[in-house]
C-alpha cells in the first residue's frame, strides 16, 4: 500500500512538531527543578526522533542514545576527556553506589547522575511513545490534551509561567492533530496522495491556525470567570491552620493582613482538649489594622522565657478562687505554639523545654535545645479569670484617658477608616456609660441588626475599600474574622483599647471521663475574637460572633441586689453548637420555640444549596440511569408480579409487559408487522416456540374477543421463559 | 362431520393434485368462492389458469362452463338469448353459459366493453334479466375471469368501475423449473383433470359460504382496515384509492381466509395478506408512479409497513 507514512516530507512536518511538542514537556521540568543543559536534553530528544523518522534498526539507535547519554554524563559531571579510562571508571563507581543505594532503599543516597540517567531513560520512553502514536496509531489528540493540561496544571500551582507555553501548544497541537487527522483520512479511503493534494490540504490547515491564533491573541479579552483556584484549594485541604483560612492566605501565621473571602468548613482534627469545660484556645494577637487586614507593629521581641512548671505570666491573670483545672492537648495537626486557655498558669511537656512568651504578639512557642519545634502533648494548668463587676461598673471614660502609651498599639486606627464606621461607634454606644458598658453594646451590635454568619460569599475588599466598613454598611454578613475585627475598629474609635485575637474555639465535646470532658478541635473551629482592656480592671475576651458566646467569667460581687437583665446573661459560657448544621440541630430541637418548619427548612436549603443540589442531580443521574437499565431489572419485579395474579386481564397485560420488554432487549416490533410475524422472528430468535404460542392465545384473547378461553395458568411458563431471556 | 378447514383444505389438496405449486392460488380461490366474490387473474396464457378453475370446479361438484372472449363476441351469446319458438308461439329463452356455478371467463380483456359489461353485470347481481324477465343464477356463482397483461395488443381493458367488482386480483406467475418437470411428469401418463373426484359437495360449499360470514371481525380489525383504505386514497401517487367497497372486500375475504386457517376470528396477518389482492386492482395510480417505476402492490406494501397493526383491545370493550 502506498501509505502516506511512507511520505518522507509529511513525516519530517510531524516529527518538526512532535519535537517542538515535547521540548514544552521539556522546559517547565527542567524550570521547575532546577536542571541545567537544557540544549544538551532538546538534542538527546531531536537525535531520538530524528532516528525513529529514519527508521534507524533499534539496536543501532539504542546504542547511539547510550553513548550520548555517557557523553553527557562524562561532559557535565567531570574533567575527563570523552572516554578516557577514568571517565569510565567513574561512571562505573557511581553506578555501583547508586545500585546498593537502590537495593537499601535510600532514595536519598542517590546522586545527581543516576538521576539524570533516570530523567534521560524518561525521555527515551517518551519518545518512544509519541514515535509510536505518530508513526502507527496516525492519532496525537490524547497527548495533545495532556500537553495542555499539564501546562496549565505547572501554570497554575507552581512558579511555571505558561503564558506563552500555552499559545505555542495550541498551534503546534492543532497543526498536528490535523496534519494526522489528513494522514487517517487519506489511510481510511486508500487515497494516494500526491504532493499537490496534500499542499492542498496543509497551506490552509496552517493558515486556518495562523489566522485563528492571531485572532485569538489581539482580541480583547474577557478576565477569568473565577479568581485563581490556589488559595481556595488550599484552604480546603486545611492547611490554613488557626484562623479561618480566607482567600489568600497560606498556612499557619503567614499574612492576616488581607482577610475576606470564602470559606469551606473542613473537619481534618487540629487537636484533642481533656478539660472540665471547653475553652477557647488563644495562640495569638494582633494590633495593627491596616483597612484590608491585620499586621502586628513591632517585631516580636524580649521574650521571657519559662521552664516546666514555671508560672507563665500573661495579661490575663490567673483566677483568684481556688479551682486551678488542668488541662491536657494531644496535637494532632503540627503547630510551632501552644494553644493556651485564659488564665494559664504553667505548661508541662516531656523534656527539657523552655516556653517563650512575648507580650508583643502573645504567643507562647516551645523551645528544644533553644530551636522552635512543634510539640505532640501538652499539660495546662489555668485557673479561669474572674472580673469583678464592681470594678467594670466603675471603667469609666475618663479612666481612658490617663492610660499609659504603651495602650497606644492597641488603639491605633488607619487614617482612612471611613466616618461612618466612627459614627456608627458613637450611635451604638451612645446610651452607655462605662467603658464595660460601651464594649458590650458594641458586642451585641451585630446580633441585633441583622448581621448573617456565613462562609460562603464573602467578598475581598476592593483596593479603596475599608474591610470593616464593607462589612457594616454593605455585606453584613461573614465569619468571625469580620466580627472581631469589626469590634476592635469599633472600640478603638472609641478610644477603648483592643485587640485582635486568634486561635481555636472549644470545639466538639465527644468524649467524658468523669470530671473532665474530651472536645475534639478541627480545623472547623478555627476562630478569631475579641480582647478589650478594661481601665482599672484588665483585659476581658469579648465574642461579637453570632452562633458563638465565648465571654469573660464575670465575679458578681455587687452588694445591692441587680435586675438588670443584660448582667444575668453574663454568668458561665453553657455549650455553645459550632457549624452552622448544629444551629439547626439545635433550633429543631427546640420545638415550637423556634423558627417554622418551613422557615428552617428554608433556612437548610439555603445553607446546603451545594449538596442539595448534588445530592439532586445524584438523585437524577440514579434515576435516569435505573430507567435505561430497566430491561435488566424489571422482570425481576414482573415475574413474581404477574406469577400470583390470576384475573381475567391478566395475560393480556403479561402479554403486553413482554412485548415491552423484548422492544427494551433490542428485538423491536414494526408498526406495521403483525404479533404472529413478531411473534415467529422472536422464536427463530430465541430458538423457542413459545412466543408463536402465547401470540396465538392472546390473539384469540384480542381479535377474537374471547378472553375467557386463554388460560393463564398454563402459559405462564412460557411467558416467564420469555421474559428471562430479555435480561441476559 | 369435519370442520371447515379440513373441508376446505381437502379442496386444495384436490386441486394441488393437477396445479403443482400453486396452492397459494389455490386457496385464494377458495376465498374468493367463499365470501360470494370473483377473482381476476391476469397473467400470460398457458400457465394452468383454466386448468385451475376446472379442478375447483370438479371438486366441489359443480357445474363448470367456459366462456371464451373474443373481440366480436356479443352480449347474448354471455347471459343468453329468447328465441321464437312457432310451435309454442312464444319466445323460449335458452340460458347463456353464464347460466352456471363456476364460470371462466377467459381473456375478458380482448371484448368489446359491451360485452363485458354483461358479463360484470350478471357476476355483481347474480343473476341475468332478458326480454324484462329476471332470472336468477344458480348458487354458488363463481366466475374466474382471466386477462392478459394490459399491454398486450388488441385489448380493451377493464374499466375502473368494473375491476371493482372482482373480489381478488391475482397473479399466476410461473412455476418453478422443479414444478415445471413435475409438470412434465404428470402429463406424460394421463390428463389428470380427468381423474378428479369432488370432495363436497354443492350444499356444503353453500355451508361453508355461511360460515365464513359469521367469523369474527373484532372492532379493532374493522378499524385496521379502515385505516389500510384511507391511507390508499392519501398517498401521493395515488389518483383514485380504495372505495368502501374494497373495505368490504378486504373483510370478507379476510374472513374466508381466517375459516380456511382454522379459526373463527381474523387477525391482522389475514388482513395483511390478503390486502395485496384486494387493493391490487383497485388503486389506480397516477402518471408520476408509473414514472418511477411503482406498483399499486408496492404502494400497498408500503401502506402495510406503516400503518400501525392494532395489538390492544380497543378500551371500553
Amino acid at each position: 500500500m502506498n501509505s502516506i507514512r511512507k511520505n518522507k516530507a509529511f513525516m519530517a512536518i510531524l516529527y518538526i512538531l512532535v519535537f517542538l511538542l515535547l521540548a514544552e514537556w521539556l522546559t517547565p521540568v527542567i524550570t521547575l527543578t532546577d536542571t541545567g543543559h537544557k540544549p544538551l536534553f532538546l538534542i538527546f530528544i531531536a537525535i531520538s526522533l530524528l532516528m525513529a523518522f529514519l527508521h534507524v534498526h533499534w539496536t543501532i539507535a539504542a546504542g547511539v542514545k547510550m553513548v550520548y547519554i555517557m557523553w553527557f554524563l562524562i561532559y557535565v559531571y567531570t574533567e575527563a576527556t570523552i572516554f578516557s579510562f577514568e571517565a569510565l571508571g567513574f561512571i562505573l563507581d557511581d553506578l555501583q553506589i547508586n545500585i546498593a543505594a537502590l537495593f537499601a532503599q535510600d532514595w536519598a543516597q542517590t546522586t545527581d547522575i543516576f538521576r539524570t540517567v533516570l530523567f534521560f531513560s524518561l525521555l527515551w520512553m517518551a519518545v518512544y511513545l509519541i514515535h509510536y502514536w505518530v508513526s502507527f496509531r496516525l492519532s496525537i489528540f490524547l497527548f495533545y490534551i495532556l500537553t495542555v493540561i499539564f501546562i496549565a496544571v505547572l501554570d497554575t500551582f507552581s512558579p511555571y509561567n505558561g503564558d506563552t507555553a500555552i499559545i505555542r501548544i495550541m498551534v503546534v497541537g492543532l497543526m498536528l492533530a490535523g496534519l494526522l487527522h489528513l494522514a487517517r483520512w487519506l489511510e481510511g479511503h486508500r487515497i494516494n496522495e500526491t504532493i499537490e493534494r496534500l499542499a492542498g490540504f496543509i497551506i490552509p490547515l496552517f493558515v486556518m491556525v495562523a489566522v485563528s491564533t492571531a485572532l485569538a491573541l489581539y482580541l480583547p479579552k474577557a478576565g477569568p470567570l473565577w479568581p485563581d483556584p490556589v488559595p481556595y484549594i488550599t484552604s480546603f485541604s486545611g492547611e490554613g491552620g488557626p484562623g479561618p483560612a480566607a482567600v489568600g492566605r497560606i498556612g499557619y501565621g503567614v499574612d492576616d493582613s488581607e482577610l475576606g473571602g470564602s470559606f469551606l468548613g473542613d473537619d481534618t482534627p487540629a487537636f484533642r482538649a481533656e478539660v472540665e469545660d471547653g475553652q477557647y484556645w488563644k495562640v495569638e494577637t494582633k494590633d495593627t489594622y491596616t483597612t484590608k487586614g491585620w499586621e502586628l507593629s513591632e517585631p516580636v521581641s524580649e521574650p521571657v522565657l519559662y521552664s516546666n512548671g514555671d508560672l507563665i505570666e500573661t495579661e490575663f491573670e490567673p483566677g483568684t478562687e481556688d479551682d486551678s483545672q488542668n488541662a491536657v492537648l494531644e496535637m494532632e495537626q503540627d503547630f510551632p505554639f501552644v494553644l493556651y486557655p485564659y488564665g494559664i498558669e504553667s505548661i508541662q511537656m516531656n523534656g527539657e523545654i523552655r516556653y517563650s512568651y512575648s507580650a508583643v504578639d502573645q504567643k507562647i512557642e516551645p523551645l528544644l535545645s533553644g530551636a522552635p519545634f512543634e510539640p505532640d502533648d501538652v499539660e495546662l494548668q489555668f485557673n479561669e479569670p474572674s472580673y469583678s463587676l464592681t470594678g467594670l461598673r466603675e471603667s469609666t471614660v475618663d479612666k481612658l484617658a490617663e492610660l499609659p502609651p504603651e495602650f497606644d498599639r492597641y488603639k491605633q486606627l488607619p487614617e482612612e477608616l471611613p466616618q461612618r464606621v466612627r459614627d456608627l461607634a458613637q450611635e451604638i454606644t451612645m446610651n452607655s456609660e462605662t467603658v464595660y458598658d460601651k464594649a458590650r453594646a458594641v458586642e451585641d451590635y451585630f446580633e441585633r441588626n441583622d448581621f448573617e454568619y456565613s462562609l460562603t460569599n464573602i467578598p475581598v475588599p476592593e483596593e479603596d475599600q475599608d474591610y470593616v466598613d464593607q462589612f457594616l454598611f454593605e455585606t453584613k454578613r461573614g465569619y468571625c474574622d469580620n466580627f472581631s475585627t469589626s469590634m476592635v475598629v469599633l472600640l478603638r474609635s472609641l478610644d477603648i483599647p483592643a485587640r485582635w485575637v486568634k486561635g481555636f474555639n472549644e470545639g466538639v465535646q465527644v468524649d467524658s471521663n468523669g470530671e473532665t470532658e474530651v472536645y475534639e478541635v478541627t480545623n472547623n473551629n478555627a476562630h478569631s475574637w475579641v480582647e478589650a482592656y478594661m481601665p482599672g480592671v484588665g483585659w476581658m475576651l469579648f465574642e461579637p460572633t453570632i452562633g458563638f458566646t465565648g465571654s469573660s467569667q464575670i465575679d458578681f460581687d455587687l452588694d445591692i441586689e441587680t435586675s438588670d437583665p443584660e448582667e444575668q446573661e453574663l454568668p458561665e459560657r453553657p455549650q455553645q453548637p459550632e457549624l452552622e448544621e448544629e444551629d439547626e440541630e439545635a433550633a429543631a430541637s427546640a420545638g415550637s420555640d423556634g423558627p417554622s418548619l418551613w422557615d428552617r427548612f428554608g433556612e437548610y436549603a439555603a445553607d446546603n444549596k451545594g449538596s442539595i443540589f448534588l445530592g439532586m442531580a445524584a438523585f437524577v443521574l440514579l434515576s435516569i440511569v435505573l430507567f435505561l437499565k430497566r430491561q435488566r431489572w424489571l422482570p425481576k419485579i414482573l415475574v413474581p408480579y404477574y406469577r400470583r395474579r390470576n384475573g381475567k386481564q391478566t395475560f393480556e397485560k403479561a402479554y403486553l409487559r413482554l412485548l415491552k420488554q423484548l422492544d427494551l432487549y433490542g428485538i423491536k416490533r414494526e408498526d406495521g408487522q403483525t404479533l404472529m410475524s413478531y411473534a415467529r422472528y422472536i422464536d427463530s430468535f430465541f430458538g423457542t416456540k413459545e412466543m408463536t404460542r402465547l401470540t396465538a392465545s392472546y390473539e384469540q384473547s384480542v381479535y377474537g374477543g374471547r378472553p375467557e378461553t386463554v388460560e393463564w395458568r398454563e402459559l405462564k411458563e412460557s411467558w416467564e421463559n420469555l421474559i428471562n431471556r430479555t435480561t441476559s | 362431520m369435519m370442520n371447515p378447514k379440513e373441508q376446505l383444505n381437502k379442496v386444495i389438496d384436490n386441486i394441488e393434485k393437477v396445479i403443482i405449486g400453486k396452492r397459494d392460488i389455490a386457496e385464494l380461490s377458495m376465498v374468493a368462492m367463499l365470501s360470494h366474490g370473483h377473482v381476476l387473474l391476469e397473467d400470460v396464457p398457458g400457465v394452468g389458469k383454466t386448468m385451475l378453475v376446472r379442478a375447483l370446479a370438479k371438486s366441489v361438484g359443480a357445474d363448470f362452463k367456459r366462456i371464451q372472449f373474443t373481440p366480436d363476441l356479443l352480449p347474448s351469446d354471455v347471459v343468453g338469448v329468447s328465441i321464437y319458438n312457432p310451435k309454442d308461439m312464444e319466445f323460449n329463452f335458452r340460458p347463456g353459459p353464464i347460466m352456471g356455478n363456476i364460470i371462466l371467463a377467459d381473456e375478458i380483456n380482448r371484448t368489446s366493453p359491451k360485452t363485458q359489461s354483461s358479463l360484470l353485470e350478471a357476476m355483481e347481481e347474480a343473476s341475468v334479466t332478458i326480454d324484462g324477465v329476471t332470472m336468477q343464477i344458480p348458487k354458488p356463482f363463481f366466475v374466474m375471469a382471466t386477462q392478459n397483461p394490459i399491454e398486450y395488443e388488441g385489448t380493451y381493458p377493464l374499466p375502473e368501475a368494473q375491476l371493482d367488482r372482482f373480489l381478488l386480483k391475482i397473479k399466476m406467475g410461473y412455476p418453478t423449473s422443479k414444478e415445471e418437470m413435475e409438470v412434465l411428469n404428470r402429463s406424460q401418463l394421463s390428463v389428470p383433470i380427468e381423474e378428479l373426484q369432488s370432495v363436497i359437495t354443492l350444499e356444503e360449499l353453500l355451508e361453508l359460504q355461511r360460515e365464513a360470514k359469521n367469523v369474527k371481525v373484532d372492532e379493532t380489525i374493522r378499524s385496521y382496515i379502515v385505516d389500510l383504505a384511507r391511507q390508499t386514497r392519501n398517498d401521493p401517487y395515488v389518483y383514485l384509492g380504495v372505495s368502501p367497497r374494497g373495505s368490504i372486500a378486504l373483510m370478507k375475504s379476510a374472513q374466508a381466509y381466517a375459516l380456511l386457517r382454522g379459526r373463527d376470528f381474523v387477525t391482522p396477518d389475514d388482513v395483511q395478506y390478503l390486502a395485496k389482492f384486494v387493493f391490487g386492482h383497485r388503486i389506480m395510480l397516477r402518471s408520476e408512479a408509473r414514472y418511477d417505476g411503482i406498483s399499486a402492490e408496492e404502494i400497498t406494501e408500503r401502506i402495510l409497513t406503516k400503518t400501525k397493526v392494532p395489538v390492544q383491545r380497543l378500551v371500553g370493550q
